[in-house]
């Protein structure tokens, strides 16, 4: 073969390589119509990413309560009848029709609006302390629980966080009496969390990069996740050092486990760390139930009378006593 | 490139020309091709996205002027910026021309028993659409297989761009309702059901609960976006009219969309005078 001829030919085949390689998609995937589940079981339902997939509309709300009330005791489950009867006692109570038309009036309408839930068949959320209580507050952790449980009417300043429409949704989340619900949208990296209570998003990637630095201090924390097989593992730390959960502020860290149990259901466990209100860390678990949505937007200060018409409220009775 | 007299290097000359056009036709704006989001056949939008002008505070021309604030010196003034606005003008019905001229004398103006008066923004209202787009901070787009989150930074606010089984809005909303679809690689976003309460900028360019926008994201380059948006509402204005801008990729490694919860920045300015004991 002449020199020319082999040049000639070896420019060529590089050309059509080139050529080959500008016709492929960027991302060496054939592109198909929609996701892709695995058909044997939705517990194992995967990203075309390869992620566990935990897409979808949640409903988190749920009547039993974070810690086991004294009357149960030692108990830590109920019996099927006890849930039904609990539940039926929920939905009683959410239609409430009060028989005097006028004192219906009072209470604005019936609580058909309410949307708490029903009880996990347990008697706390708490399941470790096996108690199902926290376990011990420190003196200084005790202290500001009570101190932040003290409401008062000088300024917005005297007011729970959620009266603000500051924050609604703790880290970790909990449940109360409506808006329960949280959708979960996945990308390449990431997942994503809508609470709807208040149209919050918390953002947790998942590649491994280190925490904010200690200067930055969100009210939702700042989120790092990782898989551990299918379970989402999130930990969540530096947050806003006025933040409340339970008496616990700055100090804590959170670790979350969210796992695909079924397609209908995600287990939602939940640690809290913080050596500054606590003895020691307490871990609490919930199921979170496929919900139909949609994800409705709560806007929450753009008219929040709530807030108003206390402070408004609060000045004029001072005014009048002043007058007496 | 060096003359070849063979025919087969003539030949494969000729490929390698047309290989190189094509990767330099390739190489221009008009024909960027994103990567795709694995499993479909979409660009993949996914990412932190800013716009980078000074339409948040005028999205028409604008000269550099004072603020409102002495004391906030430099930091308060208004930096001089163009139009966003193609053809710069906004085509009001005469109502809403004073309307608008209102707006802006009373952009600052708290009224404690009217919400509806004064800039939404400057109270951490949440800004709606398409004002979210050019606010001075980032948004991530968190874009799935068949659904995306647009997460903005600006008071934690949010939209959820239903992209299959398309549905009206079930109510009236803060950041309107939106539904998206592809054409070729343009995310388009029709987005309704708006309330009325927002603005577009802080000089008062408002809009009613009839307002209709229809959003274009097109991939350009690996590090930018072109956003487009035409604005139609019948109450309002005479006739659509259209804004554009890039989106540019924040690329810095390690760029997270942080938090700006501003409620408790605005709690003074909107409560301030309900307080028991008035402040220094």
């Amino acid at each position: 073969m002449s020199e020319p001829l082999r040049r000639s030919l070896k420019f060529l085949a590089v050309a059509v390589a080139i050529a080959g390689l500008a016709a492929v998609p960027l991302e060496g995937q054939a592109p198909a119509a929609g996701a892709t589940r695995a058909a044997s079981s939705p517990a194992a339902a995967r990203t075309p990413w390869g992620d566990p997939d935990l897409q979808g509309i949640w409903n988190f709300g749920t009547i039993t309560p974070l810690e086991r009330p004294a009357s149960m005791a030692e108990r830590a489950t109920l019996t099927p009848e006890e849930v039904t009867h609990l539940n039926e006692e929920e939905a009683a109570r959410g239609d409430r029709r009060l028989e005097d038309p006028t004192r219906d009036v009072e209470v604005a309408y019936n609580s058909f609006w309410w949307d708490r839930g029903g009880s996990i068949g347990r008697t706390s959320l708490i399941i470790d302390p096996p108690d199902g209580r926290f376990p011990p507050y420190t003196a200084q952790g005790r202290q500001r629980r009570e101190l932040l449980a003290v409401r008062g009417y000088d300024s917005w300043e005297d007011r729970a966080l959620n009266e603000r429409c500051l924050v609604y949704r703790p880290v970790p989340v909990r449940p109360s009496g409506y808006n329960n619900n949280n959708q979960i949208v996945q990308a390449p990296g990431y997942v994503a969390m809508l609470q709807e209570q208040i149209h919050e998003v918390r953002i947790i990637p998942l590649d491994g990069r280190p925490h904010v630095g200690d200067a930055i201090r969100p009210w939702l924390g700042d989120s790092r996740g990782r898989w551990e097989g299918d379970t989402l593992v999130v930990e969540t730390r530096n947050f806003h050092p006025d933040s409340n959960y339970e008496g616990s502020g700055g100090n804590r860290t959170v670790i979350e486990r969210f796992t695909r149990v079924d397609a209908e259901t995600l287990s939602y466990e939940f640690t809290v760390i913080d050596p500054s209100t606590w003895t020691r860390p307490w871990t609490g678990e919930m199921p979170w139930r496929r919900d139909a949505g949609p994800i409705f937007e709560y806007a929450c200060h753009e008219r929040n009378y709530g807030m108003m018409h206390l402070l408004k409220g609060a000045r004029f009775l001072e005014a009048e006593e002043k007058g007496r | 490139m060096r003359m070849v007299r063979s025919w087969a290097g003539r030949l494969a000359a000729a490929a390698g020309l047309a290989v190189l056009a094509a990767v330099s036709l390739a190489g221009q704006e008009a024909s960027y091709k994103a990567p795709r989001l694995a499993g479909t056949n979409h660009p993949d939008l996914n990412g932190l996205w800013q716009a980078l002008n000074t339409a948040y505070w005028d999205i028409q021309d604008h000269s550099a002027q004072p603020g409102h604030v002495v004391a906030l010196g430099a930091w308060g003034a208004v930096p001089s910026g163009r139009s966003v606005v193609e053809g710069n003008e906004i085509p009001y019905q005469p109502w809403a021309l004073a309307r608008k001229q209102q707006n802006y004398r009373t952009r600052m103006t708290i009224d404690p028993d009217d919400f509806t008066v004064g800039d939404p923004e400057l109270k951490c209202y949440l800004p709606g659409v398409p004002r979210a787009t050019y606010l001075p901070f980032p948004f991530q787009i968190v874009q799935s297989t068949n659904i995306l989150l647009f997460s903005y930074e600006f008071a934690d606010a949010s939209r959820l761009i239903n992209m299959e089984n398309h549905q009206p809005p079930p109510s009236d909303f803060w950041m309107g309702w939106s539904n998206g679809r592809w054409e070729g690689d343009t995310l388009v976003i029709e987005v309704t059901g708006f309330n009325g309460d927002t603005w577009f900028d802080r000089a008062g360019n408002f809009h009613s609960d009839a307002l209709r926008v229809v959003e274009r994201y097109t991939p350009m380059s690996p590090y930018h976006l072109q956003y487009e948006a035409t604005i139609e509402d019948s109450k309002v204005f005479s006739r659509p009219w259209k804004i554009s801008m890039p989106l540019y990729r924040r690329i810095e490694p390690l760029a997270q969309r942080l938090e700006f919860k501003c409620v408790e920045f605005t709690e003074e300015l909107i409560y301030g005078t309900l307080r028991k004991q008035p402040r220094e």
